[in-house]
């Protein structure tokens, strides 16, 4: 968005309050969202969760296009549509909620930077897994996402998406590596949030921000999908505390406010 | 470590031992960390290889990309983290991360995409390094290449062309450059007094940015601002570097 629209519709968020109505749009839960983007989808549920906003999921199979950045989920709150986490989590703020403002500038520095990461190395991970690992693709990923549509349609869209896929891998010079260094990837990664998590039960202790959010997002997901093997559950499971977070948001933001076990 | 470790890399410039980023990251993390580097540049005759620069050789090894090359001068002992706490450690990667999502793209911008830049500073420099007639080519590879990178990771719907993502790129790099000179503060390097991996890749990305002589600079002009970040590259340049700039 230019510097200019995205100033005018922040001016418009703030004069409304948040309506009861809001949703949040999403692929097909069982046989069409992709692992990827069902971790960006629940980053955004348990964002919203935390801030106390009510939001309803809608499952469309062209949710992708609806999106006005092409990615999922995206909100339609009032006449605004918003897509993907950060912009997101500006939108609201300009409604008056936050989660990091108690956070002083070294803080908030530290929570762009591990929002940065997860997104540079678990979310490349996924897609990696998703999209160029040739055993994922071929038992799971093509099918499901060209599931809701017919032949040959379904095959076309997922080479192009998975051509896509590759393409950007290439540039950031993911093209060359195995899925073993991805995996040990992922294992830095986990480590890394593993360790500045540490005993807290929250990464800046006693509130969750947005980072909480993203990240029980992805761990969750990775944890709960089923793939072609578990070796990327594993790597999220060897760190307990990580568990205990994943387990301890679950309950709180979702058992307990009558949402029922996350499927 | 009795085998000579051997690095092929980008030459220096304006005061600099090298103006490409990834160079830079490896030459100041083996500086810090003691490392017995033989650095060779790149020049225009046809020995050693030009693709994915920098390269360290050993007698027996060949690493590119200064992330697996820090890797293996940490295996060889030359460890610039060993006073690191655990969260110290994990905040690198994530700062790291930072930097090559919210400041390389911008980076890569003045270097190679901002056309008065890179036909009258970056072309000329590297093609004056490069043989001929590889020179003709390579260059406007490497152009793309960082442009290709830019659009695939930024440009993303509704944001198509470049002058729409430029506005975005700028605006994250400066945001990022305001957040380590935030976290830097009055300290001399990002953790404590002795220089670690994220001080390494710190100075790589931004010493290039504050020390080469561009036309288009407004992202020079925003780094010139943040007084801590010029002092950080300028103590490391004087204390680091000094002694061989004489070669370079």
């Amino acid at each position: 968005m230019s510097l200019v629209a995205e100033a005018f519709v922040s001016q418009i968020a703030a004069t409304e309050p948040w309506p009861e109505n809001a949703t949040l749009y999403q692929q097909l839960k069982g046989e069409q969202i992709l692992l990827s983007d069902n971790a960006a989808s629940l980053a955004v549920q348990a964002f919203l969760q935390m801030c106390n906003l009510p939001v309803k999921v809608v499952c469309r199979a062209n949710a992708e296009y609806m999106s006005p950045s092409g990615k999922v989920p995206f909100i339609h709150v009032g006449n605004q549509v918003v897509s993907e986490l950060g912009p997101i989590v500006q939108f609201v703020k300009a409604k008056g909620h936050s989660l990091s403002d108690g956070l002083d500038e070294v803080q908030k520095a530290e929570m762009k930077a591990y929002m940065e990461l997860v997104n540079n190395m678990l979310l490349t991970a996924e897609l990696y897994l998703q999209w160029c690992d040739e055993a994922t693709v071929g038992e799971i990923t093509h099918a499901r996402y060209g599931s809701p549509y017919p032949w040959p349609l379904n095959h076309i869209l997922a080479y192009q998406k998975q051509w896509e896929v590759k393409r950007k891998m290439k540039a950031i010079g993911w093209g060359n590596k195995t899925l073993d260094q991805v995996l040990e990837d992922v294992d830095q990664c986990c480590q890394a949030l593993s360790q500045r998590l540490g005993t807290q039960p929250y990464f800046f202790n006693k509130q969750p921000t947005e980072l909480d959010a993203l990240v029980f997002g992805h761990l969750y997901t990775i944890l709960t999908t089923q793939l072609t093997n578990d070796e990327l559950s594993e790597k999220v499971k060897n760190y307990s505390n990580l568990l205990a977070f994943c387990r301890r948001i679950e309950q709180h933001y979702f058992e307990d406010r009558g949402k029922g076990r996350l499927s | 470590m009795a085998a000579p470790l051997e690095l092929s890399c980008w030459g220096g410039g304006w005061g600099l031992p090298s103006i490409h980023s990834e160079s830079l990251v490896v030459m100041a993390y083996a500086k810090f960390s003691g490392a017995p580097l033989k650095v060779s540049f790149i020049d225009n005759t046809w020995r050693g290889s030009r693709g994915d620069v920098p390269i360290l050789t050993t007698e027996d090894n060949t690493v590119s990309q200064p992330a697996k090359i820090l890797n293996f001068l940490r295996k060889q002992k030359y460890n610039a983290d060993y006073e690191l706490s655990a969260k110290q450690g994990a905040d690198t990667l994530a700062y790291i991360a930072l930097l090559e999502e919210k400041l390389l793209p911008a980076v890569l911008h003045t270097f190679w995409v901002e056309s008065d830049n890179y036909f009258t500073v970056t072309k000329p420099w590297f093609a004056s390094r490069i043989p001929f007639p590889l020179s003709l080519i390579l260059p406007g590879r490497m152009s793309r290449g960082a442009l290709n990178r830019i659009l695939l990771t930024r440009g993303e719907p509704p944001l198509y062309r470049v002058q729409e993502v430029e506005a975005q790129i700028y605006r994250d790099a400066k945001e990022c450059l305001n957040l380590l000179s935030n976290r830097l503060g009055t300290s001399q390097f990002f953790f404590g007094d002795t220089p670690s991996t994220l001080d390494a890749y710190v100075f790589g990305f931004l010493a290039p940015l504050y020390k080469v002589r561009f036309p288009k600079v407004q992202l020079q002009e925003h780094l010139k601002q943040l007084s801590n970040l010029c002092r950080f590259c300028d103590d490391i340049l004087d204390s680091y570097f000094r002694l061989s700039l004489g070669d370079g």
